[in-house]
This record gives structure tokens, sequence and C-alpha cells, in this order.
């Protein structure tokens, strides 16, 4: 491209070069005319190959992008998966409040057990004790439903892997919108880590030993 | 200063469950004036209206934390004394310095059992 420019220019130059009267003739106007459309025909089917190439080549990116958010399945996991994750892990908070609270029903039950007749006693703690029995099984139900959520993150992180892959993902700062920054912020100025994994936090002896130093 | 078995003490936690816990366990080591509430700002208002012998508080809860909620304690004078002990499950050694600093008495790691409990209460009080 650079060379036929070259050329043209060269030619309108020699061409202005040589002229010599004050006012140029139409003839000689309408030569220079031939001339810059000349250069900027040459400039333009250079410019619209590397269009067309640039312009290929995002057509083929979009397609490729079409494909991959296809195999994402976003609508299946917007719709379906992600609110039944989120159905499960409600439930699972649902059956361990109601075991927690079942359970302590029977042992204050237990507690403030009259143990004076020891027959009656007995047939009560057997009682009550059964009834802590029946509630701790909701640890296998919960295990199957902590299972099932398992699986869906499971699913979204090979996506999302695959998804970052694809289109060379990188990370931009800063936040989705206002409430998440919002809650960034009051987890940072507030220190709301959470609970550590075992080995990550202080335990109660690390504790002890920081309030001992005084 | 002695544990009086007889003085009140304010729970607070966002999870009922927790606070029940808190207050069978308390029981069973011999304290029955237990009151409750269910975040900072709950707490504060019933500290303004009552003399609490002793609060122990979770810490991450809304609106306001127990942070926010020790820090206003120390802040204010007339509750700046009362002792306050952290039960929670942020383990971060920062969180620890952090509470240390804003004037905790004690600090209470979760899971805890009553006989944690009832050394920590013991400590604050010098028993």
């Amino acid at each position: 491209m650079a060379k036929a420019k070259k050329v043209h220019f060269e030619e309108m130059r020699d061409f202005a070069s040589a002229q010599t009267k004050a006012e140029p003739s139409f003839a000689e106007v309408m030569k220079l005319a031939a001339l810059a459309a000349e250069s900027m025909q040459s400039f333009c089917e250079s410019m619209d190959a590397t269009t067309y190439k640039e312009l290929r080549d995002i057509a083929h990116y979009i397609e490729n992008m079409k494909q991959e958010i296809g195999v994402f399945q976003v609508n299946d996991l917007k719709e379906s998966r992600i609110p039944a994750a989120g159905q499960e892990l409600d439930a699972i908070i649902k059956a361990t409040e109601d075991a927690t609270n079942t359970i302590m029903e029977n042992a204050e039950a237990l507690m403030a057990a009259d143990v004076k007749d020891m027959k009656t006693y007995q047939a009560l703690v057997n009682d009550h004790v059964m009834k802590i029995f029946e509630a701790c099984s909701f640890q296998d139900i919960t295990g199957q439903r902590v299972a099932k959520v398992v699986e869906t993150l499971q699913m979204i992180e090979a996506r999302v892997g695959r998804f970052a892959e694809a289109v060379q993902a990188k990370d931009v700062q800063g936040f989705l919108d206002e409430r998440e920054a919002a809650r960034a912020k009051r987890a940072e100025k507030l220190l709301l880590n959470g609970p550590q994994l075992a080995g990550k936090g202080v335990d109660q002896k690390k504790v002890d030993d920081m309030f001992s130093d005084d | 200063m002695s544990v009086d078995h007889t003085m009140p003490i304010l729970v607070v936690d966002d999870y009922k469950t927790m606070i029940r816990i808190i207050r069978n366990l308390l029981k069973q080591i011999g304290f029955d004036d237990v009151d409750e509430a269910a975040d900072g700002s709950e707490a504060l208002g019933k500290m303004r209206e009552k003399k609490y012998g002793l609060v122990i508080s979770d810490w991450n809860m809304e609106p306001m934390t127990g942070y926010e909620l020790l820090k206003e304690v120390r802040a204010d004078e007339k509750l700046s004394r009362t002792p306050f002990i952290m039960v929670t499950a942020e383990s971060k050694t920062e969180n620890v310095i952090a509470a240390k600093k804003a004037g905790v008495n004690n600090y209470i790691v979760k899971p805890f059992n009553a006989q944690t409990l009832k050394s920590k209460i013991d400590a604050v009080f010098g028993d």
C-alpha cells in the first residue's frame, strides 16, 4: 500500500512542479484530480482488504463466542441449576435448624425432668433420646443436598474455566454494582472475614495466648 | 472481683439457636438472668435501659456488628466499664487483635463448650 501511494504522490509532485503558470488550466486541474483519485483508489483498495480481514476475524471471533456461550448453557444455569442450588441450601439451613431445635427441646426436657419417680423418668429419657436420634437423621439428607450443590458448583467452575480460556479473559478490578462494592467495603471495614478453614484461623489456645500477653 | 451469679447477662446473636445454646450453657454454669438481642443496635438500646453485669456478643450481625457494639460501649461513659466477651466464628488474628484493641475482655472462638465459656467468664471477673 505504501509503495503505491508513494508512486502516485511522486507523480502528483512532478506534475505540480512542471506547472509554471499562475492559473492552472481546466485540463491541468482534471489531470491533478485524476492522479489524486488514482492515489485514493489504491489506498481504499488496500484499506478494504485490511478491513475485510479484520471484520472477518471479528465475525469468526463472535461466532466462536456464540458457540462458547452456548456451551456455557447460561439459561440452564440461570433459570434452573443456580435457583435449584439456592433451594437446596435453604433446605439445608432449615433442616439443620429444625434438627438443632428438636435436639435442644428434648435435651431441655431431660434437664428439667423430675427424677423422683425412676420408672417415669426412665420412660421419659427413652422417649426424648429416641427423638434426638431421629432428629440426627437430618445429616444424611443434608449430605445428599450438599452433594447436589457441590455438583452445580463444579459444573459452573468447569464452564467458567472453559469460557475464560476461550475469551482469554483478564480480570478487571472493581465491583459488579454499588451493592457489591458497599458489601465489600463494609466487610473490610468491620473485619467480617467469616469462619476460617481448619488451620487457617487462630484456635482458642492461640487466642488465650494473645490475651495472656497482658 | 468474684463472679456474681445473679448478675443480668445480655447475649447478642442474630442466630436464635446460638442464643438458645448460650442461654442453656449459662444456665448449666449457674447464670439464670439472661436477656437477648439480635444485633448490636438492639443490644445498645437494652444496655441503655438496664444495667448488665456482662455482655456476650457475636461479631457478624446486621445492621450493627458486635465489633461496632463493643466500640460504642467503650465510648459510652455510662457503659464503658461493662465486661464484654466476644463469642464468634471470626478467627483471624486481625479480628482478635482488633477486638482486644477495642477493649474486649475476652474472646471465644466458635464452636465452644460450657467449660470454655465458664473459664472465660471466670477470667473476666478475676476468679
